[in-house]
């Protein structure tokens, strides 16, 4: 309850007053949650343990809070000013809190160091707001009123905040909004208190500046926070990021958790070291059976070397050829310890020479003739990487394979993408292959296509696999090329460069699954 | 209007608005690097102020003299040399050939100045068909005769898409947002045109053909050529804002026109006298490279032989000599002397506006030469480091705006195979709003700022913030671009007049002789005036 002796010049304001500014801390305890929940799930996301990130940011968080409590002796004069700009620097610093932690995930070690920074700087300013608003109350409330009515707002607050985060606020706005929109509150608390309080009149032109351009600024980010956010697609991974980085070519997100290891190219899944060994062993091993010997073998996309890896374990390979776009992807490949264990050490093998370029380029360049062509692209998902489908790029494949040789593609999925795997099919049967379509089953990818072609029916399923295959052998191999009937032919056109159906197919065929 | 797309426009309209806001802040186009290229002001001033030219200091003789290396000249030296003729020389007053078909290149990309493709050609075309299987765009023909098509040479899918109502839409014709009654007007028109490109005339030509003058002489189709084709679409009824917009785009890209500035004759050939074919191709196919129609002039210039094809030779008078022949009187710009080449027959592969000066003596001659009008262009090629996201369709070969003054951008990279990170886009405009002449001297009063000013409000307009991806962005002012298809120019007595040879001596090739700017009038006007020579000799 409000005291009696209230000075007469302020008895109009003083008790609308007092409540606005109770009114207040709920705003501002609500913010600070938000705030500190935004920098946890950041956290998560980007250094995995979430249980060590929430523990770790609510206890700097709290700590902080102590700090910026004990500084608040140290503020003297007006009162209502210091509150204002509190509120107009915890808004800045909260609100822009995620767009920063975002576009600076890049360089995960400087990440830390802004993140504790923002969580440590925002908890002193929410630590001196309370004793502040305390303070200013203190005149126009007994002290147990005063002291229940903050901190029941204070708490309600918290309350609030930690349902709306993740029902309502991380689902719908997104984290960089929420924290943009919850900058805004903050900011017009200060505006409010800024235009009800007498004391701070003359400061109004110099804050209204202030504010009006933190606006601004916000109005941006809120309307980029898309862009914002694919620029770093953090969301996108539930593992521990171990390694990102972005070429000119692609963005590479190495994942880990307790079983496996997953490499994302855009946000794509390339593999996980669980069954990538499926995969593999269903793309070379087929062909390669067949050619034991193969004197020259060429392999285009697979930069991570799995398909190398396979290779490699015929012994009478001759040369391999390695062409993969990207130095980034190879070079990491052939350095990071983990990587090459996983890939066993093929890219460093004396037999394979790897080639950083354009695989359209160098298949027009090339004159062949290899014996074995492994073509491992990217689904053909956008016109650009679909003129590696076209009836074009198989011819230029015709001319560099030699008359007995083989040459596999992989075809994305019969399944899900019916449509795509089989013209692919047809497209290269469209210029002169023999094709026989086959399928693996990948648990991270699902029911996955190949198409094996040759220019004489020169393949047969007859040879011997190397010894340690965990996946394939002659009989099973007998089985992927049944088609039950869900996966069955199906008529289509062909894929051509001034057609190009095979992305409009592709792009039919997946967009249930990806919308 | 589906709810994705509405929502997709909200959302592109939130973006356009923000950066429309920050227009201001937009970098200012002069700190954009790059120049006004081409257009070799300094012989294009000489020959309009009468010079000062040299002093002539001895004569050559040859058999024939061609004057112009654009592609019709190239194509008329080929010609003869095929035929067997011996002494051809051939003058260019520029330091590159090609003419309209120039082409620039940097380490993006090899880009156009100007002609930037064909369509598939007329299957009668023989000649056409001949020179590209010569050059690999056609690879062979089948059992029935069709060729086959080279793929890398066909215009790579995606081809083309329209900014309508904040969104980029698959295709040049406007479907996004467009009322089901416009929609019934564009089937309408659709149908009256293929109705055109089957009709054949009384004289067993086809109504609307190419070579322009091969078109049938009848009556019905040539007295199209009396009215604009606005007053034809008013007529016929065509009132759909969005089918007169796609019209009127037509006509400027095509021939730098507006819709009144067009005769109804040279607007309907448009459409209808595409017919080629092919066994990967049809009518709508078109053929393009990243240097656009500079790849064809390469060709045609490689099977020329290089010392009797020469650059920045600048012939200036032309008058016949008694005992025969003419005499052409040649600025070397190289060496800044002047000399006579004594021809027994010339060959004036330069357009009218220019032939007016040369012909100085021949006084009603100049008069037909005087009724070719031209419009002016502006080409930009502008290098940009990727795209900010975009709605709808992504980037394809032919880009347009709707409603907007430009034709839009081609990517030059479009038949590109690799990844591309950069690219290089070439804008076109044409000024129509006013005569040819007025919107020339604006044109070239204005600064490489202000027209990059004019750009980069559409640019900017379709793709937000791509002001601060551009790397580089070169100019070129084409002041007499295309020759304009005015009403009654196509089929009038000037155009006639004009292409007569004068005493078996001087012969005319130059594409504007056929009332509109295509690479087959230039090709089939060398050679016209080839075999005019032949059989004169
Ligand atoms: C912006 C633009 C875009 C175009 N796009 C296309 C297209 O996509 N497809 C298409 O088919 N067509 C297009 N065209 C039409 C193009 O003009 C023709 O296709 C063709 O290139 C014309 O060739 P030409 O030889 O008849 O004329 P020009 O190209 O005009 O050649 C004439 C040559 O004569 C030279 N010359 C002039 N005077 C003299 C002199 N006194 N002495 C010596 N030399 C002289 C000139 O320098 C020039 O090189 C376009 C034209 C323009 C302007």
């Amino acid at each position: 309850m409000p005291k009696k002796d209230l000075a007469a010049d302020k008895s109009n304001h003083l008790k609308p007053s007092g409540v606005l500014l109770l009114l207040s801390v709920f705003v501002v305890a609500t913010c600070g949650l938000i705030y500190e929940l935004i920098a946890g799930t950041l956290a998560s996301y980007l250094l995995g343990d979430s249980i060590l990130q929430f523990s770790t940011i609510i206890g700097t968080y709290l700590f902080f809070m102590g700090v910026g409590s004990w500084l608040s002796k140290y503020v003297d004069g007006n009162l209502i000013k210091w509150f204002v700009s509190v509120e107009i620097l915890v808004g800045l610093v909260g609100g822009c809190s995620a767009p920063l932690l975002f576009a600076i995930f890049e360089q995960v070690a400087s990440f830390r160091i802004v993140l504790y920074a923002i969580v440590g700087i925002t908890g002193v300013l929410v630590g001196l707001e309370i004793p502040l608003l305390m303070r200013v109350l203190k005149n126009n409330y007994v002290f147990k009123d005063l002291v229940s009515g903050i901190f029941t707002f204070d708490y309600v607050g918290g309350l609030l905040a930690s349902f709306l985060f993740p029902l309502l606020l991380v689902p719908y706005l997104g984290l960089i909004r929420t924290s943009l929109l919850f900058g805004f509150l903050n900011l017009a608390v200060a505006w409010v208190v800024l235009y009800r309080f007498h004391e701070v009149r003359t400061y109004r032109r110099a804050y209204n500046t202030i504010i009006g351009g933190a606006l601004l600024v916000f109005a941006a980010l809120f309307v980029y926070a898309e862009k914002i956010m694919t620029f770093s697609e953090t969301a996108t991974y539930q593992d521990k990021v171990i390694y990102s980085k972005s070429t000119p070519y692609q963005r590479i997100v190495l994942t880990k958790n307790s079983r496996e290891v997953r490499l994302y190219l855009n946000g794509n899944l390339q593999f996980s070291s669980n069954d990538e060994y499926r995969y593999h062993e269903a793309l070379i091993h087929p062909a390669m059976q067949n050619m034991p010997n193969a004197d020259r073998v060429l392999v285009l996309g697979g930069g991570d070397g799995l398909a190398v890896r396979e290779i490699l374990k015929y012994p009478g390979v001759g040369a391999v050829t390695l062409v993969d776009l990207d130095p980034g992807m190879t070079k990491m490949f052939q350095e990071d310890p983990m990587l090459v264990k996983l890939n066993n050490r093929s890219l460093l093998s004396t037999k394979v020479k790897v080639v950083n370029d354009d695989a359209y380029a160098f298949v027009r360049r090339d004159s062949g003739k290899y014996r074995v062509i492994i073509v491992d692209f990217p689904d053909p998902s956008n016109y650009s990487v679909g003129k590696l489908y076209t009836t074009a790029f198989y011819n230029e494949i015709y001319r560099i394979l030699s008359d007995s040789g083989v040459v596999v593609v992989q075809s994305t999925s019969p399944y899900i993408g019916r449509r795509s795997f089989w013209c692919i099919d047809h497209t290269m049967a469209n210029v002169g292959f023999h094709t026989i379509p086959y399928h693996a089953y990948v648990p991270s990818f699902g029911e996955w296509g190949f198409v094996l072609a040759t220019k004489n029916y020169c393949w047969k399923n007859e040879g011997s696999f190397p010894a340690g295959l965990r996946f394939l052998n002659t009989d099973n191999l007998r089985e992927m090329m049944f088609f039950p009937p869900d996966m069955a032919e199906v008529p289509t056109d062909v894929n051509k460069l001034n057609n190009q159906v095979l992305v409009r197919y592709f792009e039919s065929d997946w967009g249930p699954y990806t919308h | 209007m589906s709810r994705r797309n509405f929502l997709l426009q909200l959302a592109a309209g939130g973006v356009v608005l923000l950066t429309g806001a920050g227009c201001g802040v937009r970098r200012g186009a002069g700190n954009i690097p790059g120049t006004i290229v081409g257009a070799n002001s300094k012989t294009g001033h000489l020959l309009r102020n009468g010079g000062p030219y040299p002093e002539p200091h001895h004569t050559v003789e040859v058999n024939v003299l061609i004057v112009g290396g654009g592609i019709s000249g190239l194509s008329a030296k080929r010609w003869l040399q095929q035929e067997g003729v011996k002494d051809v020389l051939l003058l260019e007053m520029d330091d590159h050939f090609g003419g309209n078909a120039t082409y620039g290149q940097n380490p993006v990309s090899k880009y156009p100045w100007g002609a930037h493709y064909i369509p598939v050609p007329d299957l009668r075309n023989r000649e056409i068909l001949d020179f590209l299987h010569q050059i690999g765009t056609i690879t062979g023909f089948d059992t029935a005769g069709l060729p086959i098509y080279n793929e890398y040479h066909l215009c790579h899918d995606p081809e083309e898409r329209l900014f309508i109502d904040g969104i980029w839409q698959d295709g040049i014709v406007p479907e996004n947002g467009v009322p089901a009654a416009d929609k019934e007007q564009f089937r309408r028109f659709s149908a009256e045109v293929a109705a055109f490109k089957a009709a054949v005339g009384s004289d067993g030509r086809d109504a609307f053909a190419i070579p322009v003058d091969t078109s049938s002489a009848d009556a019905v189709y040539r007295d199209l050529d009396r009215i604009s084709f606005r007053q034809y679409l008013t007529q016929k009824g065509y009132t759909s804002r969005y089918l007169l917009w796609y019209l009127e785009y037509g006509c400027k890209d095509d021939f730098g026109t507006n819709l009144d500035g067009t005769s109804a004759w040279a607007g309907i050939h448009y459409f209808a006298c595409r017919k080629g074919r092919g066994v990967n191709a049809n009518s709508s196919s078109v053929l393009t490279w990243p240097e656009g129609n500079g790849f064809l002039m390469e060709h045609l210039k490689s099977q020329c032989v290089a010392n009797e094809i020469k650059l920045r030779q600048l012939v200036y008078r032309i008058e016949p000599v008694d005992g025969g022949g003419m005499n052409a009187y040649v600025a070397d710009m190289v060496t800044g002397k002047g000399f006579i080449v004594h021809a027994q027959k010339l060959l004036l592969a330069t357009p009218q506006m220019v032939n007016k000066h040369l012909l100085k003596g021949y006084g009603e001659r100049t008069a037909a030469c005087a009724a070719f009008a031209y419009a002016p262009w502006l080409i930009a090629n502008i290098t940009v480091n990727g795209f900010e996201k975009q709605h709808g369709m992504p980037l394809c070969w032919d880009n347009v705006f709707y409603g907007k003054p430009s034709v839009g951008y081609v990517n030059a990279n479009h038949q590109d195979l690799g990844r591309v990170s950069k690219n290089v886009l070439t804008f076109y405009k044409s000024y129509t709003d006013h005569d040819p002449a007025t919107e020339r001297n604006r044109l070239y009063a204005k600064t490489r700022s202000e027209l990059l000013d004019e750009i980069l409000d559409e640019l900017d307009f379709v793709h937000p913030g791509i002001t601060a991806q551009i790397e580089h962005a070169d100019l070129w002012l084409w002041g007499h671009g295309m020759v304009a298809p005015k009403v009654g120019f196509m089929w009038g007595a000037d155009r006639t007049a004009a292409a007569q040879p004068i005493d078996n001596r001087v012969f005319f090739g130059h594409s504007d002789l056929s009332g509109i700017s295509i690479f087959e009038e230039a090709f089939y006007r060398g050679i016209h005036a080839a075999q005019q020579i032949v059989t004169a000799s």
